[in-house]
């Protein structure tokens, strides 16, 4: 929900997700150019300074959005920097750093680093929607993107549904111990079940009043200054390039 | 003229229940109606018969004379003629995007891309929603939803709008402004059909009222005379509105003239108050 709320309130929202894609794309391709973790670092840092200075998304918000990557990005680049030692070790630990897991390990981590910032900056100022549209344009199958509509749409109706249930059973102590929780679980469960099955029917029927006999179609959003904006995204994303393979 | 005509419509749920038993019905082109009726009366099941969604096992449908055509060109063209809005927002709107929705129909329609923009703006101008038209549908209120499915029958430009319970879960105001939006649909000439549970409502709206009961339709009566047929009413267990009962009251007791029928708790204070000087200055 906070990517959600990020995406439809800052400063670019408004600019063609064409050119928004494209300056990501710049930003992933340079992170993987990047021949120095240094390189990469700098690089991360600043695709995040433009997200937060240019598209205005607050800093709470951010580090709120990436402390899950980040957890994982630590958990993961800990696990390369030890190895595992199989010989006769009979006084050490069989787990050790080595230069090599260390320098392998920053490596890999900056890059990472880069490669979430550019991710990051595209779903921080882009709403799926328009996501979904670009995706459309590109040629990406139709029954894809008419599953992620629908899941996307379907998030927010059954997040309610939960929601409402939670609630209605919380008011009757559904939660008030384990033992009593556990079978509230279980009802919730049953009780999407049901409702999943129900709407899908009342979508379908609903899409049918509305005469339609197969795909999903809709507009596209269109965006004011759609090739000035991409022009200005590619030039940026060949900047990010140039400055990390000047840096490397 | 007639616009939609059921005669002696059966239908059966596979479950076995009786949607619509030998349900009769006529709506006038350019008519404002509001059908009336408890719950599980057959109010829904009578709606999804309009838009073909549903098929009579038995009787017949007839729209602007013609018998419906079950068939999928047929169906097409019905759709595009009569326009459902279901009671639950969020069960019609699938797109997570407003104009994105709205324009869902009218690309069904199979018209071209310049049309179906037209159309949508001129929808969410319509239900007063133009400035919304890039918000997302999960940060509207459930009064929003509601406009934007309108809008999104509306963009289909149908010559019959059947709204299933509009009414419910909104508040005063928004009762208010949704009135104000079916209104001046009415203005441009498209038929609508509302159900409702609101007796009140129905009388200083409809220009004719349809009771349902048991899946049939037990009467239809023109909304100036139902003041006169208490008894259809009451046998439904229905209250009459609450402005005739007060009307007669005060006309009982020589406050009012026995020849007027307000229909609007407005007009009847109006008159209360013109019927007050007329005394005061004789």
């Amino acid at each position: 929900m906070l990517i959600e709320q990020s995406a439809y309130a800052n400063r670019w929202r408004h600019v063609a997700p064409a050119a928004k894609a494209l300056f990501a794309l710049g930003g992933l391709i340079a992170a993987f150019a990047a021949r120095t973790p240094f390189a990469a670092v700098i690089l991360a840092l600043f695709i995040c300074v433009i997200t937060l200075a240019g598209a205005r998304v607050t800093v709470r918000r951010y580090l709120r959005v990436a402390a899950p990557a980040l957890f994982f990005l630590t958990i993961s680049s800990l696990s390369l920097a030890f190895s595992l030692s199989v010989n006769n070790g009979v006084q050490t630990l069989p787990f050790h750093l080595t230069p090599e897991g260390m320098q392998k390990m920053s490596e890999v981590s900056a890059r990472s680093l880069g490669a979430l910032a550019a991710l990051l900056f595209l779903v921080l100022t882009t709403p799926i929607v328009d996501l979904i549209a670009l995706l459309r344009r590109l040629k990406i199958p139709e029954a894809l993107l008419e599953i992620m509509v629908l899941c996307y749409r379907m998030l927010f109706v059954f997040s309610e549904a939960v929601h409402d249930t939670l609630t209605a059973q919380s008011a009757r102590l559904g939660y008030a111990t384990s033992r009593l929780a556990l079978r509230s679980l279980g009802g919730l469960a049953a009780n999407l079940t049901v409702q999943v099955w129900q709407r899908a029917h009342d979508l379908h029927v609903a899409a049918q009043a509305r005469n339609n006999d197969g795909p999903l179609r809709f507009i596209e959003a269109t965006f004011a200054n759609t090739s000035r904006d991409v022009a200005i995204a590619a030039a940026g994303g060949s900047a990010l390039l140039a400055l990390t393979v000047a840096l490397s | 003229m007639t616009l939609l005509e059921l005669e002696q419509v059966n239908f059966r749920y596979p479950d076995g229940g009786i949607g619509l038993d030998g349900c009769s019905l006529a709506i006038q082109r350019g008519s404002r109606n509001a059908l009336i009726g408890a719950n599980g009366s057959g109010k829904t099941t009578l709606f999804q018969h309009c838009n073909g969604l549903l098929k009579p096992q038995s009787g017949v449908l007839r729209y602007a004379g013609a018998e419906l055509d079950y068939s999928r060109s047929g169906l097409r063209q019905l759709r595009s003629k009569i326009g459902l809005v279901f009671q639950n927002p969020d069960r019609q709107l699938f797109s997570a995007n407003v104009q994105e929705d709205v324009s869902f129909g009218p690309i069904n329609l199979g018209l071209d891309d310049a049309t179906v923009r037209r159309r949508v703006s001129e929808a969410l101008q319509a239900v007063g929603m133009a400035d919304c038209a890039d918000k997302a549908v999960h940060n509207l209120s459930f009064g929003q939803k509601k406009r934007v499915c309108i809008a999104g029958v509306l963009a289909m430009q149908p010559e019959l709008l059947v709204l299933d319970e509009p009414m419910a879960g909104l508040d005063h105001r928004m009762r208010i402004e949704l009135v104000a939006v079916l209104d001046g649909l009415h203005a441009r000439g498209i038929t609508l059909l509302l159900a409702t549970h609101d007796i009140d409502f129905a009388y200083r709206w409809a220009d004719r009222i349809h009771l349902m009961a048991a899946g049939s339709c037990a009467a239809s009566l023109d909304a100036a005379e139902l003041a006169g047929r208490g008894d259809a009413l009451t046998s439904l267990g229905l209250p009459l509105p609450t402005v005739v009962e007060l009307h007669r009251r005060l006309s009982a007791q020589g406050l009012l003239p026995n020849n007027s029928a307000p229909r609007t708790h407005a007009e009847l204070l109006a008159l209360l108050e013109s019927t007050n000087n007329a005394k005061e200055t004789p």
